[in-house]
């Protein structure tokens, strides 16, 4: 009998609020659930950080796809404090070099295109890290 | 007397969420800026540095989205108390608001159940102040 597999990523972004960037990681987390509704579980870092058992038992069960915003790398410090080494890790600033976006003047309560253009460019690159780890589990069941 | 109120909101994923985030970018940044701080829930489960102190210094006043109330649980976790909690789907039944016809991601924050929301919280942070 075959067996039944879920492919699916959990998908972490640090949803902080302090800064710029924290309302990019968030906005790419909400993107990238509408992009792939079957293949990521898009996490709450509030729920994981006071261990929501519902979120816990997803953040367990599946890879998981990081994205931090700033430097403190708070979302890959919560998968750390739950003994999770994640299958993927997305840093903002790294995203904004690699296509040369700069969201200076962007503010953190609301985004212009530019903003929105590092939103975009922070979804498909997550796109990407959920094909390699998606196929890396269906190739590993073969 | 507390010179400032250490704002820390629940930074989940629905709706309430979203319109009690960007209700305290109102409070911090237009209403009440120097009688406030913006406190950072994966920053303070992450220890940073500056969010530890914002709990350790000020009245904390937790603005959750659902009766998981994951903020006040973070706070209780690094051994702080939340001096008040509110939740903003008592805000919006007592606000008279309409949450079905806000947007599920980003609400505008000249959205007016942004400023209905910010102005009504701002009166918490006030009465703090004064009883703190």
């Amino acid at each position: 009998m075959a067996q039944e597999h879920d492919f699916k990523v959990a998908v972490l972004p640090c949803n902080g609020i302090g800064r710029l960037v924290s309302t990019v990681v968030r906005l790419a987390g909400y993107r990238i659930k509408k992009e792939r509704p079957d293949q990521v579980v898009l996490l709450s870092s509030g729920r994981l950080a006071v261990k929501e058992p519902e979120h816990l038992a997803a953040f367990q069960k599946y890879p998981v796809l990081v994205i931090d915003g700033c430097r403190p790398h708070c979302a890959s410090f919560m998968a750390d404090e739950l003994g999770k080494t994640p299958a993927a890790r997305i840093y903002i600033a790294d995203v904004a070099a690699e296509n040369r976006i700069s969201i200076a003047g962007d503010k953190r309560r609301g985004l212009t295109e530019k903003g929105k253009k590092l939103v975009h460019a922070v979804a498909d690159k997550a796109g990407a890290e959920i094909d390699r780890i998606i196929a890396d589990e269906m190739l590993s069941t073969l | 007397m507390a010179d400032k109120v250490c704002l820390q909101p629940c930074l989940g994923l629905r709706k309430e969420a979203v319109l009690g985030r960007q209700a305290l970018y109102v409070i911090h940044e237009d209403l009440l800026p120097d009688e406030t701080v913006l406190g950072c829930g994966p920053a303070l489960n992450a220890n940073v540095q500056e969010d530890v102190d914002f709990i350790n210094l000020y009245p904390v006043l937790t603005v959750e989205a659902c009766d998981l109330d994951c903020a006040t649980k973070l706070v209780d976790k690094k051994q702080q108390r939340a001096a008040r909690t509110i939740r903003i789907p008592d805000l919006v039944n007592e606000l008279k608001l309409d949450l079905d016809a806000l947007p599920e991601e980003h609400i505008d924050i000249e959205d007016p159940a942004v400023q209905a929301v910010a102005k009504r919280i701002a009166e918490d942070v006030k009465e703090l102040l004064t009883s703190s």
